[in-house]
């Protein structure tokens, strides 16, 4: 862990988390698979090759642009880490580049995965990083249930896409 | 999510969590300079915490930091809040709208 960035002694970091009865395998499915992510990022599509150095873009095409960036490893069923520019407001624009790792680890018949959002500048708008923690309980009932969310905010852009 | 509900029984339990939510990736010693409290109570209180999921730790070098997990209280809120809640946050909403486009 000793890579995480560490800023006057601490870092700059969120730390997301939840253990999801699934395999490693389905949960990177989950995260790669454009038409599975869209189910639980409020219908935000992500595009991406998911090779080493690419590039992603996430947006609801025609409505808005939220985020890109480049993917800085990709090791599959295990950890993903990207750089992560948020475009969905002037504000967030204003933050620049910070980072998002994926981490899957097998417990038991379970997996706990990791959202960590790491070197934001300080003092960052928490709209930056405040949409994982719905992201994580969408994608976690998605994979236990096969069922979609339907609180109104998961649902912000699902239309969009219809 | 019971675990969960137990941790979030208790007000210290909570006011450590508010810390976190302030202040994001403490050490025990600085949670432990802001509540009126041992050392040892930190300790059991964090744990408790962590076993429910709403405090995660990051170890670097020899300090060990505590982040608040949110993820927990997401899926309260998921299961028991928007059901009952959203519906009248949206009835409220609608008026608030209406009210000011008048």
């Amino acid at each position: 862990m000793d890579e995480y960035t560490v800023i006057d002694g601490r870092g700059t970091m969120t730390v997301f988390e939840t253990y999801i009865k699934t395999t490693p395998e389905r949960l990177w499915d989950a995260i790669v698979d454009p038409e599975m992510r869209a189910k639980y990022s409020f219908g935000v599509q992500t595009e991406s090759d998911y090779t080493n150095g690419s590039s992603y873009k996430s947006s609801v095409p025609g409505v808005i642009d939220i985020a890109e960036g480049e993917n800085l490893k990709v090791d599959p069923p295990r950890r993903l880490v990207q750089s992560f520019t948020a475009l969905w407001s002037e504000d967030v624009k204003s933050a620049g580049s910070s980072r998002v790792t994926w981490e899957i680890e097998p417990v038991g018949s379970s997996c706990r995965l990791r959202v960590i959002h790491d070197q934001l500048p300080a003092g960052a708008n928490s709209e930056l990083y405040g949409g994982w923690m719905m992201i994580l309980s969408g994608l976690k009932t998605l994979l236990e249930t096969g069922e979609l969310l339907d609180t109104p905010g998961s649902l912000r852009y699902a239309q969009a896409n219809a | 999510m019971d675990a969960a509900f137990k941790a979030l029984s208790d007000p210290t339990r909570r006011s450590l969590l508010d810390e976190l939510f302030a202040r994001d990736g403490q050490t025990l010693t600085e949670l432990e300079e802001r509540l009126p409290m041992t050392r040892f109570g930190v300790m059991k209180h964090l744990k408790v915490l962590e076993e429910a999921g709403l405090v995660t730790t990051q170890r670097r070098g020899r300090e060990k930091f505590h982040y608040l997990n949110s993820v927990p209280i997401q899926l309260i809120h998921d299961r028991w809040v928007s059901k009952y809640a959203e519906p009248l946050a949206a009835t409220i909403s609608g008026i608030k709208r209406e009210l000011e486009e008048q």
